[in-house]
C-alpha cells in the first residue's frame, strides 16, 4: 500500500529558526507521535520506538531515520524505514522552510509512504487515516515546540 | 462389475447416517492441535513483509534472549545441513524451505523460533531483526513476461517462464475457426482463491527413543509426505512414521510439503525435543497452496445455427514464486484439456504459458482436480458468450452441441476418452425440475418491467480420479491406491487405505463398499486411514480420487476377500467350490437355496475350522485405474438483482449431478452441499488480491470471506445414474463437482440478468460493487433495448 501525503505548517519564527530546529536529530525526534523511546547516533541518523495502533494491529514499531540536509536550499530529506508485527513501512519525505510576508515561516512538507505486511493489510480500511494523522502530528509537534521555544 | 448377483442392494445406495459424526459432533475429533507431549516446544516463524528482497541482515540475538526461547534456525543454517530447498511436488522446480539470500513473496519464511510455549516463539519471531533490501516487485504473469526482473537467478533458464503446455491440433483448429461462420472471444479469468479450511496447517514433530521420526501432520497423503521428508532430510523412510489424525478440511491445500514441516523436524532433532508448529489464520491464506489465477483467452468458432467449430484456449498462469502446482509431472497444467467439456468439438487447441511472480506459490487447490475447475469455468461462459452472439437460447445451442450418449467412449479433440454420460438427460432432468418453461416466462414479464431477472446454467464434465499409472506420478511415484482388508472372526473387519478423509466421511463409504461385497454389517467394519505404519501405501484424498481409485481397490480386495470366503464355504457345505455360488449375500450350494452359509459364518471357520485352506480372511489390493472417470452435471442459478444496491440475491439453485454409481446418497448431498458454497463463495466473495507493492490484501476472515448460513442460498439436488463402465462399482467420484460446475452457471445467470442493460461479462468475485458499477456505466450509455431471450 503506497500513500502520498504533504501539507504546510505556518510557524511564527524566522527561518533560520526554523532550519536549526528540523535539521537537529535530537529535536525532531521528540515530535514524534507515540514516542517509546529514541535514541541519536550521529547528526543525520537516529531510531525509534513508536506505539503503533491502526485497527488491530497493535504492537512497537522501531523506526530508523536518516536525515539527507540542504543547507543552501533549506530542504530537509529523510528516509524513514522500519516496522514490527510482521510489518514494514518505508517512507520518504521532504520539507521545505519557506520565509513567509509576514516575518512567520512556512513549513511544506510531503511524501510517500510504502506499507507491507499486516499493517497493510489488516488496518488496510483505517490505514490512511491513521497515518497521515500521524505524519501531520509530527509537523504539528514542530509548530508547537517552535512556538515553545520562542516564547 | 461383480459377476455375482445381488439384486436389492445390502450397502451400496443406502443412506446411511455418516459413523464418524457422533465424535465430530460432540468435540471428540482428534486434530493436531490437540496433541500435548511432556517437553513440547512451540515454534513460531519469521515471515517477510516485503515481496521481494534481498535480504542484508538477520540478526537472532535478541530473539535468544526472550524467555523460553530454545533455538533460532535460518535458511543459512539449513543450507549448511543440506536441507536449504525441498522440492515441490510437480517435480521440475524447488521451493526454499527458509528464504537464503532474498525473498520472493510477502510472507514468505525467513527464520523459525523454538520456544517453551507459543507466546515465547511468537516474541522470539518478533525480537528476530532483519534488514531487507527492497526489489522491483514483479506483481503479476504479465509483467513477468517481460523478464525485465529475473525472479530466479537459481534456476538454469533465465527467465520468469516456467513452462509451455499445448494440446490438440493448433492448425486444424485456426483453420476450423477462420472458416466458421460465428467467432466469439474473451478473456477470462479465474481469480486467485484460497480453499482456507478451517483447521490451518500444522505439525508435531519428534524423534522417540529408537530415533524413529514420529511426525503427526495435517496431510492428506501421508505416505507421499514420508517418502517426501525422506528425500529431503535423508532419514530412511522405515525411521519415519507420519500420521495424519483428524481433519478439519483440506480441499488440496493440505497436500503440499510445507517450509514450516521441514523446520520443525530440524527443531526436533536439534534440541531433542516435540516441536509443535500451528499456522495462524494468516499464515494459511498467505503462504499455502493457493487456488486458480489462470487468465483464459478463450474463442470458439460455430456454424450460423450454431454446431461448435472449434474452441481454442490460450491460458496465462500465475505460479507465484515457485512452482509448486502439485500436478502430475507429464501434465504441468494438470487436466486443463477437459476443456472441450460437454461438447463435440470436432477439433480443438489449448496451451498454457506459467510464469513465476512475486506471490505465495501453488495453484491447484481448492476442490479442483488439477485445473479442471478453470477449464470448466472457461468452456461454460464462453457457451453463453457464443449464445448471446448467436441469438440461441444457451441451453438450446449446449443441447445442440453435446456428445451424444451413444458416442460413449468418447474420444475427445484434445485427448480424453470420456467414460459414459447422458447429458441430454442430465439436462432435460434440469429443466423439468426448475420448470425452466415458467422462468422463462416470468423473466420476460419482468424485463418488461425494468426488472433484472438471470437465469444461468453450467452443464460441465470433468475428469478426476487419477490416475491410470502409466499417465500420472507425483514425484515419479504412479497414482494407484490401495486397499487392505481384514475380516475378523466374528465378522467385524478393518479396511484400510492409502486415502486420507478430510470430512468426505470414508469410515462410513467405504464400510459401505466392504459390506456391500461381503455382506457384513458396515457398522461392524472399522475404516482406517492416515498412519503410514499401518495403512497399505497410496496417493491420497485430492482430486475427487478417492472412490474413483481407493474405492475401487476396496472393492476388489473385498472381491479377492470373497473369493477366499468361498473356499471356506465349499469346505463347510462340503460341496466343489464350483458348486457355491454368492447369491443373496451369503453362499449357497447351486440350485439349493436351503444349503447355505452367510459370511459371518464364513469368517468364524477361517480362523477356527478353515479346513485345507489357508487360515484367516485378508486381501489386499493396489489399484491401477485403466482410465479416469467423467463426472458431469447440469446445474441452474436463478437470481434477482436490485437495481439500486447491485445486491444479487440467489433465488434458486438446482444442482443435477451425474456421479455414475452412488455409494451413500447422503455423503453425496453433504458433498453437494459443501461444494456448492465454496462455489458460491468464489463466484461472489473470495479472492487473494495483491496491491502494486505486492501486497496480499485479503490475510484474514475479515479480509477474505466465508459464507455463513445467511449468505448461502438454499441448494435443490437430483441426479442421474450413468455408471462408469471401468470401475468396480461404477462410480465416478462427486467431491469436486459443484465446485467445478457451480460458478459458470452463478456468473451466467448474473450476465445474463444484466443482458438487457448490455453487459456481456463480468469477472469473479461478484461483488455488489461491481453489479452496481455495471448498472451505472449501462445508464450512462445509449438506451439498451430490453427483450425477452
Amino acid at each position: 500500500m503506497k500513500l502520498q501525503y504533504s501539507g504546510q505548517e505556518r510557524i511564527a519564527a524566522s527561518p533560520d529558526v526554523v532550519w536549526a530546529f528540523v535539521s537537529g536529530p535530537e529535536k525532531v525526534l521528540t515530535c514524534v507521535p507515540e514516542l517509546i523511546e529514541g535514541t541519536v547516533r550521529d547528526p543525520s541518523h537516529f531510531e525509534a520506538v513508536v506505539r503503533v495502533a491502526v485497527g488491530p494491529v497493535r504492537g512497537r514499531f522501531t523506526f530508523k531515520f536518516q536525515m539527507q540536509p540542504d543547507p543552501a536550499a533549506r530542504r530537509m530529506q529523510m528516509r524513514i524505514s522500519g516496522g514490527g508485527f510482521g510489518s514494514a513501512v518505508d517512507m520518504t519525505a521532504v520539507s521545505d522552510v519557506v520565509a513567509a510576508s509576514d516575518d512567520a515561516t512556512l513549513l511544506n512538507w510531503s511524501g510517500e509512504a510504502v506499507m507491507r505486511g499486516p499493517v497493510a493489510a489488516v488496518g488496510g480500511r483505517v490505514l490512511e487515516a491513521q497515518a497521515n494523522k500521524l505524519i501531520t502530528q509530527t509537523f504539528a509537534n514542530i509548530r508547537e515546540r517552535l512556538s515553545q521555544e520562542m516564547t | 462389475m461383480s459377476t455375482d448377483s445381488t439384486k436389492t442392494r445390502h450397502s451400496l445406495g443406502v443412506p446411511m447416517k455418516r459413523k464418524e459424526d457422533p465424535r465430530f459432533l460432540q468435540g471428540q475429533g482428534h486434530y493436531v492441535d490437540d496433541i500435548s507431549l511432556p517437553g513440547m516446544l512451540s515454534m513460531a516463524i519469521v515471515r517477510s513483509p516485503y515481496p521481494h528482497a534481498t535480504i542484508t541482515t538477520i540478526d537472532i540475538a535478541a530473539a535468544l534472549t526472550v524467555p523460553g526461547v530454545k533455538a533460532v534456525i535460518t535458511g543459512k543454517d539449513l543450507e549448511a545441513a543440506g536441507l536449504g530447498w525441498l522440492p515441490t511436488f510437480h517435480g521440475f522446480d524447488k521451493q526454499m524451505v527458509l528464504a537464503i539470500g532474498k525473498v520472493l513473496f510477502q510472507y514468505q519464511e525467513v527464520a523459525a523460533v523454538f520456544a517453551d510455549t507459543r507466546a515465547a516463539a511468537v516474541d522470539g519471531a518478533e525480537a528476530v531483526r532483519v534488514e531487507y533490501e527492497p526489489l522491483p516487485v514483479v506483481p503479476d504473469p504479465f509483467t513477468a513476461k517481460k523478464d525485465e526482473v529475473i525472479l530466479r537467478p537459481d534456476r538454469e533458464a533465465k527467465t520468469n517462464h516456467i513452462f509451455h503446455w499445448e494440446v490438440g491440433d493448433r492448425d486444424a483448429t485456426m483453420r476450423a475457426l477462420e472458416q466458421s461462420a460465428t467467432r466469439v472471444s474473451r478473456r477470462i479469468w479465474f481469480q486467485r482463491c484460497h480453499p482456507a479450511p478451517l483447521e490451518p496447517c500444522g505439525c508435531v514433530a519428534l524423534f522417540d527413543a529408537m530415533g524413529r521420526l514420529q511426525f503427526h501432520v495435517t496431510s492428506q497423503a501421508p505416505h507421499v509426505y514420508r517418502t517426501a521428508l525422506s528425500i529431503v532430510t535423508g532419514i530412511p523412510e522405515d525411521k519415519i512414521h507420519v500420521i495424519s489424525p483428524d481433519l478439519g478440511g483440506g480441499f488440496g491445500n493440505k497436500v503440499p510439503v510445507y517450509p514450516g514441516y521441514v523446520c520443525a523436524v530440524v527443531g526436533a532433532l536439534k534440541l531433542g525435543r516435540p516441536v509443535k508448529w500451528i499456522e495462524t489464520r494468516t499464515e494459511n491464506l498467505t503462504s499455502t497452496g493457493f487456488a486458480r489465477d489462470y487468465h483464459m483467452d478463450v474463442e470458439l468458432g460455430a456454424t450460423a445455427d450454431g454446431t461448435l467449430t472449434g474452441l481454442r484456449v490460450s491460458t496465462v498462469a500465475d505460479h507465484g514464486a515457485f512452482d509448486a502446482a502439485a500436478d502430475p509431472t507429464k501434465y504441468p497444467a494438470g487436466m486443463f484439456g477437459i476443456v472441450t467439456g460437454s461438447y463435440a468439438f470436432p477439433v480443438a487447441h489449448a496451451e498454457v504459458d506459467a510464469y513465476f511472480t512475486n506471490k505465495a506459490p501453488g495453484g491447484i487447490a481448492y476442490r479442483c482436480s488439477f485445473r479442471v475447475t478453470e477449464a470448466s469455468y472457461a468452456i461454460e461462459r464462453a457457451m453463453d458468450i457464443l449464445a448471446d452472439e448467436l441469438g440461441i437460447d444457451p441451453v438450446e445451442l449446449r443441447r445442440r452441441n453435446f456428445v451424444k450418449k451413444e458416442q460413449f467412449p468418447y474420444a475427445s479433440a484434445l485427448g480424453f476418452t470420456y467414460d459414459s454420460g447422458d447429458y441430454h438427460q442430465t439436462l432435460q432432468k434440469a429443466l423439468d425440475t426448475i420448470g425452466y418453461t415458467d422462468l422463462l416466462k416470468e423473466q420476460a414479464e419482468k424485463r418488461l418491467r425494468g426488472e433484472l431477472m438471470g437465469i444461468g446454467f453450467s452443464t460441465f464434465t470433468e475428469v478426476v480420479g487419477a490416475g491410470p499409472s502409466r499417465h500420472f506420478d507425483i514425484l515419479g511415484i504412479k497414482m494407484f491406491d490401495s486397499a487392505e482388508i481384514r475380516i475378523h472372526p466374528t465378522g467385524a473387519g478393518v479396511v484400510r487405505t492409502g486415502t486420507k478423509s478430510q470430512g468426505q466421511g470414508h469410515e462410513t463409504t467405504w464400510a459401505q463398499i466392504v459390506a456391500e461385497e461381503l455382506g457384513l454389517d458396515p457398522q461392524n467394519i472399522m475404516v482406517e486411514e492416515g498412519d503410514t505404519d499401518t495403512a497399505p501405501y497410496g496417493l491420497g484424498t485430492y482430486a475427487s480420487r478417492s472412490t474413483p481409485v481407493a474405492g475401487a481397490a476396496i472393492a476388489v480386495a473385498a472381491r479377492r476377500v470373497r473369493d477366499k470366503a468361498r473356499k471356506i464355504a465349499a469346505h463347510l457345505l462340503e460341496v466343489g467350490e464350483a458348486d457355491v455360488e454368492w447369491t443373496d449375500y451369503k453362499f449357497q450350494v447351486r440350485g439349493v437355496p436351503s444349503r447355505s452359509v452367510t459370511m459371518k459364518e464364513v469368517a468364524f471357520a477361517a480362523y477356527t475350522n478353515p479346513g485345507q485352506n489357508e487360515p484367516g480372511l485378508e486381501a489386499t489390493n493396489y489399484y491401477d485405474p485403466p482410465n479416469m472417470t467423467f463426472p458431469s452435471g447440469a446445474y441452474v442459478a436463478v437470481v434477482d438483482i436490485d437495481r439500486e444496491t447491485g445486491e444479487v440475491r440467489v433465488r434458486r439453485f438446482l444442482a443435477v449431478d451425474d456421479c455414475g454409481t452412488v455409494i451413500n446418497p447422503l455423503v453425496v448431498e453433504g458433498q453437494i452441499h459443501g461444494g456448492l458454497t465454496e462455489g458460491f463463495a468464489i463466484a461472489f466473495m473470495q479472492e487473494i488480491q495483491y496491491d502494486a507493492e505486492g501486497n496480499n490484501q485479503n490475510t484474514n476472515f475479515t479480509d477474505y470471506l466465508l459464507p455463513t448460513s445467511l449468505e448461502t442460498p438454499h441448494w435443490e439436488t437430483a441426479k442421474t445414474v450413468t455408471p462408469s463402465p471401468h470401475h468396480p462399482l461404477g462410480a465416478k467420484g462427486v467431491g469436486e463437482s459443484p465446485n467445478v460446475g457451480s460458478p459458470a452457471a452463478f456468473v451466467n445467470a448474473v450476465v445474463d440478468a444484466l443482458s438487457p442493460l448490455g453487459v456481456r461479462h463480468i469477472d469473479m468475485p461478484i461483488t455488489r460493487e461491481k453489479v452496481w458499477r455495471a448498472i451505472r456505466d449501462a445508464e450512462t450509455r445509449p438506451a439498451a433495448t430490453v427483450s425477452a431471450r
